[in-house]
């Protein structure tokens, strides 16, 4: 590639315009295919990573813009709060429903996480940065971290974990029969964190709002949960 | 102007909370102490929906495409999985749908245990 266009790239805008058109681009595939399997979320990062292994434009470079649209995801995280507050209701009725649903997911994940890295035979190191996957970024990160694990692959299997719930948040709903819109929201917050949370918002507004607060509760109960580990 | 305005009351309990989670002796995201802090202050009234709401929509709206170049960045970390990567997948799809599973039913399960009392003591 040029340099003139390779110096292009290097411009923030050139990272945040990519994603836009990717989006974009995915989200018009997604409503033609009408199956939930083509998540835009995923068709939009698959072909920029295409792209930029087939043009060989520096991840780094793309990254300057993505890094931008990356830095509002904390400020999204905090909007939660007004579809939280819009549904305080919901919440009020369910408030137990919803405490004891991340409780028995944040020790499903964990126990569940734990037998299967010993089932594999994963060295100590590598289970406890598998061990806290289920729960958002930096909480995952630190557990893993005081726990001797490799913090790379905890965000890894973060992502991982997340996109999957992403993906087949509605699937699991109907597999295993979830109608209740408390339930739902709550599965999805407490199995992927924010990254399911994109999707529970799509899905509805209760859901939305509930699998927010199971992004808290889940992480705060994970790190206690941690201690046993 | 609105907008912008809006925009930046929300980044600003994100920039306070950002502080406090820095202060904390445990690790607990700036973010989540954001989404807290927000929903107070529009339950205690301080703030109103309509001084967050268009703005905080718009976020929350269009948070899956946020997570681009999130999903993007994953490709730099397939060295450090390549050793482990049949368990690392296996581990995660199983632990994925029990942890949904399991959620989803406890919170069915205590929903109807309490329509139940509630039925009970009418």
């Amino acid at each position: 590639m040029s340099g003139i266009l390779l110096s292009l790239t290097a411009e923030p805008l050139f990272g945040i315009v990519l994603c836009v058109a990717a989006y974009a681009a995915a989200s018009f595939l997604n409503r033609k295919l009408k199956t939930p399997l083509a998540n835009p979320l995923l068709i939009a990062g698959a072909m920029i990573i295409l792209l930029l292994q087939v043009t060989g434009i520096p991840p780094e470079n793309f990254q300057k813009g993505g890094s931008v649209i990356t830095m509002l995801l904390g400020p999204a995280t905090v909007a939660l709060a007004v579809s939280i507050h819009r549904q305080v209701e919901v919440l009020k009725k369910n408030f137990l429903p919803v405490v004891l649903g991340c409780l028995a997911g944040a020790v499903t994940a964990m126990v569940s996480a734990y037998m299967l890295s010993k089932l594999f035979g994963l060295d100590d190191s590598l289970l406890m940065s598998l061990l806290p996957k289920s729960v958002t970024t930096p909480i995952a990160m630190e557990i893993s971290r005081q726990g001797g694990g490799v913090v790379a692959i905890t965000v890894a299997a973060v992502v991982v974990t997340g996109i999957l719930g992403a993906v087949c948040a509605p699937l699991l709903c109907k597999l295993f029969g979830i109608k209740e819109p408390v339930a739902q929201g709550v599965a999805i917050g407490a199995c992927s964190h924010a990254l399911g949370t994109s999707r529970a918002i799509t899905i509805g507004e209760i859901q939305g709002a509930m699998s927010g607060i199971a992004i808290g509760v889940s992480g705060i109960l994970t790190v206690f949960l941690a201690f046993f580990f | 102007m609105k907008f912008l305005q809006q925009m930046s009351v929300i980044f600003a309990i994100y920039l306070i909370s950002v502080l406090v989670s820095n202060l904390l002796p445990v690790a607990f995201p700036g973010s989540v102490i954001g989404m807290i802090l927000l929903f107070l202050l529009l339950l205690s009234g301080i703030l109103k929906p309509r001084q967050v709401d268009e703005a905080g929509d718009f976020l929350v709206k269009n948070m899956a495409f946020l997570f681009v170049p999130t999903v993007v960045g994953i490709v730099e970390y397939i060295p450090v999985l390549m050793d482990n990567l049949l368990p690392f997948l296996v581990i995660i799809v199983v632990t994925t749908v029990l942890t949904f599973a399991a959620a989803a039913w406890t919170v069915t399960a205590v929903i109807r245990l309490q329509q139940k009392r509630g039925e009970g003591q009418k």
